[in-house]
């Protein structure tokens, strides 16, 4: 008798919470480089302003780590209680809202650019010739730097999440159409002779062979594509004009710097959290989607 | 008058990369006729053109020169058809799908219906000996075990013409009889044709009507062989020494292709 299906690795969940506790290492690590840097070189350190009431000047004093350019994290953390504006709400529920609001127009810009991709990869690899009159327009496009890109497509979009969507598409795209088509094109010659032994339609080996080959490429894909959108979604808000995401936010903290550098942080601890999100999404919906393909992807 | 044979070689050359700086010639002038229901095993050196041979049939490639003709139609149309069933030299198993799933493939694209396809498939797998292992993935299972799978799956669609590269060589020796006591059963209880390559001296002579020597560079056939061994073949077959001289003949053979390559 045959052994029944191997029951899931038992080191599995163990080591999701390994990753968890490496990751926590090593941001409390960077923490403390932080905080080593400001305590050697740093602005001094008076009792009422830092938690554990230390009075501490340090030795050396590098433009870097004063508390404009680095602040305390403490201070950091106290912005986002603190409030945004005069007689505002509470800066935590600003950054909230701002994230919602750019990870909405990030979702948008992820979805066109994904399927623009995806689209362009189908067509490259059914028509090769095709593949190579277009592939170097598309890689050229991807030299244009985006703030180039960016006001062009609002004038011809009118303001608003669409036209942030599209430069956040801009940035997307060309990931999923060059893994995509990497995963098309993954098969060995004897699968597709397999097909072919059957005399399988092109649909057929679409669906039965290059798409299933493809996915753990287009996921590859989707993980950068998750990150470059909110990276797209943000870009895109500045020369709108668009006030109420994560751009906005950043804009406006940022000319505020000098009088308080720490709610600008928040603000790019608040970008990076999207980021994060968004990347962490994809990869569970990878997990999903191959959790019985061989090799799992570390990422 | 002679049956129309199932597979016909005409004047066959098989070239690649032709006028590139490593062409190669593969096959030269394969001339060869192989009869309904029949039994032939290719050996030969390695390099000499069986796989290639095989895929001719297939129409997975195309010859060079010459034709090849699959149930009196070309080899094209005899694709298209239907008319043969597949195994390579790679068991060539979808990562994706389980070891069930990957037998039912042929059935699926040929379009039989979900509830005979599975039925199908259980049945195939219990005779290559891997019941129990319906929902497995491809690489949980050892080498043998995958080229096993791959059998059931050629088996699958019941095809009249058996095209079989070397599909018991990650076998070892007593699944390896085991698995050639079946494959014989099948052939004979259904008029299967079948052309089978192997490195075996034994299982040619073993399972074969005829056994086809080629030599290599470039791939010709060296001598056909004929083994006449009383069917059904057995345990008693093993025995007998009309088998040792079909054997001595055919090592005879394939020692002359092997000087005639080097
Ligand atoms: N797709 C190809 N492109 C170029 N050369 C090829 C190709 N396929 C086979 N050949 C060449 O043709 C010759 C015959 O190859 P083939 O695979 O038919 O040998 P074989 O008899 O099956 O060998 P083995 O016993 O090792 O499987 C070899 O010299 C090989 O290099
Ligand atoms: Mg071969």
């Amino acid at each position: 008798m045959a052994a029944a299906r191997p029951q899931s690795d038992p080191t599995k969940l163990p080591r999701a919470i390994r990753q968890f506790f490496a990751l926590l290492i090593l941001l409390l690590l960077l923490a403390a480089l932080w905080e080593t840097l400001k305590w050697i070189s740093g602005d001094p350190w008076r009792p009422d302003a830092n938690p554990f009431g230390l009075d501490h000047n340090p030795p050396y004093r590098f433009k870097i780590a004063s508390d404009l350019n680095l602040p305390h994290l403490w201070d950091i953390f106290a912005a986002f209680g603190k409030e945004s504006r005069r007689n505002g709400p509470p800066l935590i529920s600003v950054l909230f809202s701002a994230s919602l609001f750019t990870f909405r127009e990030a979702i948008m810009g992820f979805i066109f650019g994904g399927v623009l991709g995806f689209i362009l990869a189908l067509i490259f690899q059914r028509y090769a010739l095709l593949d190579r009159g277009c592939m170097p327009y598309v890689v050229a496009s991807q030299t244009i730097p985006i703030l180039a890109i960016a006001p062009m497509v609002i004038i011809w979009l009118k303001a608003g999440w669409v036209s942030v969507a599209v430069i956040a598409a801009y940035l997307t795209f060309f990931p999923v159409t060059i893994n995509t088509l990497r995963g098309l094109r993954s098969p060995e010659p004897t699968a597709v002779e397999l097909m072919a032994s059957y005399a399988a339609t092109r649909r057929d080996i679409m669906w039965k062979l290059r798409l299933p080959a493809a996915l753990p490429y287009i996921f590859t894909a989707l993980k950068i594509s998750a990150t470059a959108s909110v990276v797209g979604a943000i870009i895109g808000e500045l020369p709108s004009g668009i006030r109420d995401g994560l751009g906005g936010a950043i804009l406006n903290f940022n000319s505020y710097y000098i009088t308080s550098p720490s709610r600008l942080w928040a603000a790019i601890i608040a970008s990076a959290l999207v980021g994060i999100l968004f990347f962490g999404l994809v990869t569970l919906a990878e997990r999903l989607v191959l959790r019985d393909r061989q090799a799992p992807d570390p990422v | 008058m002679e049956a129309v044979p199932v597979v016909s070689f005409d004047n066959v050359d098989k070239i690649f990369n032709r006028g590139g700086a490593d062409e190669t010639v593969a096959l030269k002038s394969i001339n060869l006729d192989i009869r309904p229901s029949e039994f032939i095993s290719i050996i030969g050196p390695s390099g000499c053109g069986k796989s290639t041979l095989l895929r001719l049939v297939g129409d997975l490639i195309a010859p060079s020169a010459g034709t090849v003709t699959v149930n009196g139609k070309e080899a094209h149309q005899a694709r298209l058809d239907h008319d043969y069933g597949m195994v390579f030299q790679q068991p060539v198993l979808f990562d994706w799908r389980t070891i069930q799933r990957n037998v039912e493939l042929p059935l699926e694209v040929y379009g039989f219906d979900k509830a005979e396809r599975q039925q199908r498939a259980r049945e195939l797998l219990q005779m290559v000996e891997l019941g129990g292992f319906e929902n497995h993935r491809p690489w949980q299972l050892s080498g043998g075990m995958q080229q096993r799978v791959s059998i059931a799956r050629a088996l699958a669609t019941a095809p009249k013409l058996l095209l079989m590269d070397e599909p018991f060589g990650a076998l070892d020796e007593m699944t390896r009889e085991r698995m050639n006591m079946e494959l014989h059963a099948i052939w004979r209880q259904t008029d299967t044709t079948v052309i089978f390559v192997t490195h075996s001296i034994s299982e040619a002579v073993f399972l074969s009507n005829r056994v086809i020597v080629m030599s290599a560079r470039p791939g010709r056939i060296m001598q056909i062989v004929d083994i006449d061994l009383p069917i059904p073949r057995g345990e008693h077959t093993r025995q007998d020494p009309a088998l040792f001289e079909a054997e001595r003949a055919v090592r005879e053979w394939l020692r002359k292709a092997e000087a005639f390559s080097a």
